[in-house]
C-alpha cells in the first residue's frame, strides 16, 4: 500500500510537535504522550520505506532516553558527564521535532508542498523561498562533502591549525557553488513558469483522505491532552 | 528601483542564503551544548561567522522586502526546530528595520549595509527570550529535560534580564566588526572572481 499524506497534514504535524517540544514533559504520563507522538513519524518513515533513517532515529532516541533516565538519578558532575547529559537531554527534547521535519522533507515533493501552501493562501514570496530552503539543505550537504573530499586530497582540512583558515577554506567554496547552483535553479524555475502572472496548476490534486483526518485528530488530541495535563491539572 | 516588485529569482536567492545562514547557525549552535557560556557567546560567534554569506547576500539585495522575508523565514525555521515563538516578533522586527536602513542607502552604500547587518544580527538575541521571559519554568524544563543543574545555573548566571542589554550591545558591536571582515572576504574572493 502506498500511503500518501496531504502536505497540510504534515505541516500540521510539524506545528503540533514543535509546540509540544517546547513544553517539557514533567510527569511520566506526559512523557508517554510525547513518546507516542515521536513514534508516529517513525512509523510513517517505515511505511514510506525509509528504513535506514527510521532505525537511526529510533536508536538515537531510545539510547538518549535510557541514558537520561539512568544518569539523571545519580549526581552528575564533571565535565564529560555534563556534556553527555546535556547531549542526551537535547536529543530527548528536540529529536521529535527533528524526526517529524526529516519525515516531511524526505517524503514531500516540492510541487505538492507549494500547491498545499498556495491552498492555504500563504504569500507567494514566502512559499518560493521556503521551498528553496527545503530543497537546499541536501544540496549544501552534498557540496560540503565534495569540498571536504577535495581538502582531504590536498591535506589541508585542518587549515594549518588556523581556525579562521579552517572556516575560510570551507565557507568560500561552499558559497561559490551555492551561488552558482542558485543561478541555475532560478533559470530552471523561471523556464517552468515560476513567477508568471498566470495562476499555476498542479499535476497532483491534493485531497485530504481518511488517514489525513485520522492523523490530524490524533495529533490535536495529543496536544490538548498534553496542555491540559501540564497547565490545568 | 525601489518600487520594483520582487521576482522569482529574488525569492530563490533569499531561500538559498537563508539555508546557508541556518547551516552556519546550526553548526555554531551545536557548540552551545558543551558549555552554557558558549550559548551566551552566540552574540559574538554568529555575527562573525554569518558575516561572509550575509555580505554576499547584501550584494544581491536591490529591492525592499528581501531582508524582511528572510527574517520571516528564520522565525519559521526557529519555530519548527523548537526554539519557540516568543522571539518571532523580535526576529521579524530586526529584519524589517535592517531592511529600512539598507533601503536608505539604496542597498549600495557600505555604511548603511554595515549598520543594517548589525541590526539584523540582533535577531540572535531572540533565542534568549525563552530564557528571560519564562525564566523559572524554563529552568525547570531544562532540568527535567535532562540538563544538569550545573548547566542550568551557569546558563542563568550569564543570561538574565540584567545581562540582556549587554548581550544586545555585544551583538551589535560584533555585527559591525563582522560586517567589515565579511566585506573584506567578499572583496578578496568574490569580487576578484567576478561573481558579484
Amino acid at each position: 500500500m502506498k500511503l500518501k499524506l496531504d502536505p497540510r497534514t504534515k505541516l500540521f504535524m510539524i506545528f503540533v510537535v514543535s509546540a509540544v517540544v517546547m513544553m517539557s514533559a514533567t510527569t511520566p504520563f506526559l512523557l508517554a504522550v510525547r513518546i507516542i507522538m515521536t513514534i508516529v513519524p517513525v512509523v510513517l518513515l517505515i511505511i514510506e520505506k525509509h528504513f535506514a533513517s527510521a532505525i537511526r532515529f529510533l536508536a538515537l532516541y531510545v539510547i538518549a532516553l535510557v541514558l537520561t533516565f539512568r544518569l539523571i538519578s545519580e549526581e552528575s558532575t564533571g565535565f564529560l558527564m555534563a556534556v553527555l547529559v546535556g547531549y542526551c537531554g537535547i536529543v530527548v527534547q528536540f529529536i521529535p521535532a527533528l524526526i517529524t521535519a526529516w519525515y516531511v522533507i524526505r517524503t514531500t515533493k516540492i510541487g505538492d508542498f507549494v500547491s498545499a501552501m498556495e491552498k492555504m493562501h500563504v504569500p507567494d514570496g514566502i512559499i518560493i523561498s521556503l521551498a528553496v530552503v527545503m530543497r537546499f539543505f541536501p544540496t549544501i550537504k552534498e557540496e560540503y562533502m565534495s569540498i571536504s573530499d577535495a581538502m582531504k586530497m590536498r591535506g589541508i582540512e585542518m587549515g594549518g591549525g588556523n581556525v579562521a583558515k579552517m572556516v575560510e577554506y570551507r565557507m568560500i567554496p561552499l558559497l561559490f557553488s551555492c551561488v552558482n547552483i542558485g543561478d541555475e535553479l532560478s533559470a530552471a524555475a523561471i523556464t517552468r513558469g515560476l513567477g508568471g502572472k498566470v495562476r499555476r496548476t498542479s499535476a497532483d490534486i491534493l485531497k485530504m483522505g481518511l488517514v489525513d483526518y485520522l492523523l490530524v485528530f490524533i495529533f490535536s488530541v495529543a496536544m490538548i491532552i498534553f496542555m491540559v495535563f501540564k497547565y490545568v491539572i | 528601483m525601489d518600487n520594483e516588485k520582487l521576482k522569482a529569482k529574488d525569492f530563490i536567492t533569499i531561500g538559498i542564503f537563508t539555508a546557508i545562514w541556518f547551516v552556519v547557525e546550526f553548526a555554531c549552535g551545536m557548540l552551545g551544548y558543551i558549555h552554557p557560556y558558549i550559548v551566551a557567546a552566540y552574540v559574538i560567534l554568529l555575527p562573525l561567522a554569518g558575516a561572509v554569506p550575509m555580505m554576499l547576500f547584501y550584494t544581491k539585495v536591490e529591492k525592499f522586502g528581501m531582508l524582511t522575508i528572510m527574517s520571516v523565514l528564520i522565525a519559521i525555521i526557529m519555530f519548527v526546530t523548537g526554539m519557540g515563538y516568543l522571539g518571532a516578533p523580535l526576529i521579524i522586527l530586526a529584519g524589517l528595520v535592517a531592511d529600512l536602513i539598507a533601503k536608505n542607502g539604496g542597498y549600495k552604500s557600505f555604511a548603511t549595509t554595515v549598520l543594517s547587518y548589525s541590526v539584523f544580527c540582533l535577531w540572535i538575541c531572540a533565542n534568549y527570550f525563552p530564557v528571560i521571559v519564562t525564566a523559572e519554568s524554563y529552568r525547570h524544563s531544562l532540568i527535567d529535560g535532562g540538563f544538569s543543574t550545573e548547566y542550568a545555573d551557569s546558563l542563568f548566571s550569564v543570561i538574565n534580564p540584567k545581562t540582556i542589554a549587554v548581550l544586545f550591545v555585544l551583538c551589535f558591536v560584533f555585527g559591525i566588526i563582522g560586517a567589515f571582515i565579511g566585506k573584506a572576504v567578499v572583496k578578496k574572493h568574490f569580487e576578484k572572481a567576478g561573481i558579484v
